[in-house]
């Protein structure tokens, strides 16, 4: 399937990482009638875990184009403001993107609208402005907000090199056109992934500030998560509603590579908590430029 | 998707009588980290970090060396006016001339990424351009200074185990380094320079003491020597599962991505470049809110473009019509609907991308902004 990146393996003289691309959104189409609803063949719960992004990331995603937009006229480096820019568009493309599965989902006979009106309400309300607050206070909620986004960045990049590095869901007949949309939208955030960092750091450098947010969004993310999929298989009509959701499953689907290992997945985040901690130390941008010019979606988009 | 609609608490996942309990903590604790800022009665702003990068965005630099590298192709070689160290590039990286017209003009990098104190570009002069090429020829001589931002990369390299690189005429600028990088890391790579005459294409030495040391693994190829290539022909020299880099005029670069499907390459990287210019333009106006001020939009400049003189922290992203960051509302007159994002209810209640979209010639568009 992707073969390309993965082939550097065999001779890489050094990684190459990208620290000064330029980021720019990519008008990808993607189409979903062939698609089935477990796109993962035999693997409803791996499938589900992954699929809870689809249900959670066109609101968040949105709520991250709101807060950035709000974060703009902040900015006093004019790279950091064309970083934020082309931040922006990548996420918009991305909610949209998601939010055409949704859709898909329905067709296939499973109605995501219970959780997405949660989403909705948590990303719109929860996590919204608040009018009542005075300037001074309203600044403070801005910044606590954009040191939950680059928690949540930190997240993102993880699961987009995971998925870019990972051969075994091709392996497992994975679908192309949804594996492509993973990889897509995984590639843009690696290739993006030091921008929400870099703006809370520009607008508050205290450790203080992006460790706090890592410390809600950790769990809260973690248990949205088992929200979803717990949702999802209930919500699944091609599955039996007796059908418990266990945590030995998760396990069992990391044996097989299906989904990011726990352990990996913990050092990660408490990387993090480094003082030293830079989102560039993180993976390298080499498999997503590989992989962008090797994505049916991303090398049809017109520019 | 940027209006903020009021949304009640959501119902419980199952659909059971009672409020989601997990939803309820959520809204506590954020209503809890809301409620103690607000009881914050002193300001406070906290330290803002110098610029994240800690050099200048704009640096003058001098030109050091001007070269004639082929009919029409001179390079320069810029370097600091007090020899400093210059910002570090890779491959693809191009940088910002600001000329002395106030033109402002892209040229990739094609020295030496090593070189850390000194730029080389080259620039072809278009006979018919607008100006800039012309004025990098005329205007620019040695030991002038120049502002330059950058170095930035919409053009990165991978390094994929098998390459082929494909360089039409001038295009061969960014292409150049990546070769150079290619044989350095020792993969599998294939470089092909087409151009009108040997005479016309810039680098011959240096792509010359490249075949040398890799045999077979250069092409030149002349128009006048081999006749046109056709595009499928360039793409059959990839191999197998290769990567395609590929830099030269836009019907060189359509032509290889129309052609790259029915090929045995899998990957294809290009330039992505700024927005295409304006086709059919008309001059219009935009109104800021019911009295504000009348801002004239000229034939050639985007909407989008005028306003963000106007207002600076206008948010915009792909200034091509498809990720709708810009959207604006427009209160009154008739929009030339130009973009690929809104969908007909939100053209219906007022939603516009001054990014591409326009309004008829000498017409008034009054914006709620």
């Amino acid at each position: 399937m992707f073969r390309a990146a993965h082939a550097h393996r065999e001779s890489p003289p050094e990684p190459i990482d990208h620290h000064d691309l330029v980021l720019r959104p990519r008008d990808v189409t993607f189409h979903w009638s062939a698609t089935p609803l477990h796109w993962l063949p035999g693997e409803p719960f791996a499938t589900h875990t992954i699929d809870v992004l689809h249900l959670m990331l066109p609101e968040l995603e949105r709520w991250f184009v709101r807060t950035f937009e709000q974060a703009l006229p902040l900015i006093t480096d004019d790279r950091l403001r064309e970083d934020v820019r082309g931040f922006i568009g990548q996420e918009a493309m991305h909610a949209e993107a998601h939010q055409e599965v949704l859709e898909h989902l329905l067709t296939k006979g499973l109605d995501p609208a219970p959780y997405t009106l949660q989403s909705e309400w948590i990303f719109r309300r929860v996590l919204g402005d608040r009018p009542e607050l005075t300037l001074a206070a309203a600044h403070a909620h801005l910044l606590q907000r954009l040191a939950l986004i680059a928690a949540f960045e930190h997240f993102t990049a993880y699961m987009g090199h995971w998925i870019l590095s990972n051969e075994h869901l091709d392996q497992a007949g994975a679908d192309p056109a949804m594996l492509d949309l993973f990889r897509w939208h995984g590639a843009e955030e690696v290739e993006h992934r030091s921008v929400a960092f870099d703006l809370l750091v520009h607008l508050d450098p205290r450790y203080r500030r992006r460790v706090v947010g890592m410390l809600v969004t950790a769990p809260a993310l973690t248990r949205l998560w088992i929200r979803g999929v717990r949702f999802l298989m209930a919500a699944d009509p091609e599955l039996d509603d007796r059908i418990k959701v266990r945590f030995r499953d998760y396990l069992a689907a990391t044996r097989k590579d299906l989904l990011p290992p726990p352990g990996a997945f913990t050092r990660s985040v408490l990387r993090y908590f480094r003082p030293g901690y830079h989102p560039t130390q993180e993976g390298s941008t080499q498999l997503a430029v590989a992989y962008l010019a090797a994505s049916p979606a991303a090398r049809a988009a017109a520019q | 998707m940027n209006t903020i609609t009021p949304v009640t608490r959501p119902p419980d996942l199952y659909g059971r009588p009672r409020s989601d309990s997990f939803m309820q903590k959520l809204a506590a604790l954020s209503d809890h980290a809301v409620t103690r800022l607000a009881r914050r009665t002193t300001p406070h702003t906290p330290p803002r970090r110098p610029p994240a990068t800690e050099m200048p965005v704009i640096r003058e630099l001098v030109v050091a060396a001007k070269h004639q590298e082929a009919e029409d192709v001179v390079s320069l070689r810029l370097a600091a006016p007090d020899g400093a160290i210059l910002p570090p590039w890779q491959p693809g990286a191009h940088i910002e001339l600001h000329l002395p017209s106030g033109r402002k003009r892209q040229y990739s990098l094609c020295g030496d990424p090593a070189d850390r104190y000194r730029y080389r570009i080259a620039v072809r002069r278009i006979a018919n351009g607008q100006g800039g090429s012309a004025e990098v020829h005329d205007a620019l001589t040695d030991s002038m200074r120049v502002a330059v931002t950058g170095p930035r990369n919409a053009f990165p390299f991978a390094a994929e185990a098998s390459i082929l690189f494909i360089a039409g005429g001038i295009g061969i600028t960014p292409i150049l380094p990546m070769a150079r990088e290619a044989a350095r890391r020792g993969l599998d790579w294939r470089l092909v320079h087409t151009g009108r005459s040997r005479a016309s294409m810039p680098f011959a030495a240096e792509l010359a003491e490249l075949a040398a040391a890799a045999p077979s693994r250069v092409s030149i190829r002349p128009d006048d020597e081999f006749s046109a290539p056709e595009t499928a022909d360039l793409l059959n020299l990839s191999p197998a599962e290769g990567a395609v880099y590929c830099c030269g005029p836009a019907p060189m670069i359509d032509g290889v991505r129309r052609a790259f499907g029915d090929s045995r390459a899998s990957a294809l990287h290009f330039e992505r470049f700024a927005p295409p210019p304006i086709t059919d333009g008309r001059p219009f106006e935009l109104q800021l809110g019911g009295t504000g001020r009348v801002l004239p939009v000229p034939h050639d400049r985007s909407a989008l473009d005028v306003l963000h003189e106007a207002l600076p922290d206008l948010p915009f992203s792909c200034r091509q019509g498809f990720c709708g960051t810009c959207q604006v509302r427009v209160a009154q007159g008739h929009v030339d609907h130009r973009d690929r994002r809104l969908t007909a209810t939100e053209r219906a209640a007022g939603a516009m991308l001054p990014c591409v979209s326009r309004a008829p010639e000498g017409q008034r568009l009054v914006l709620e902004v």
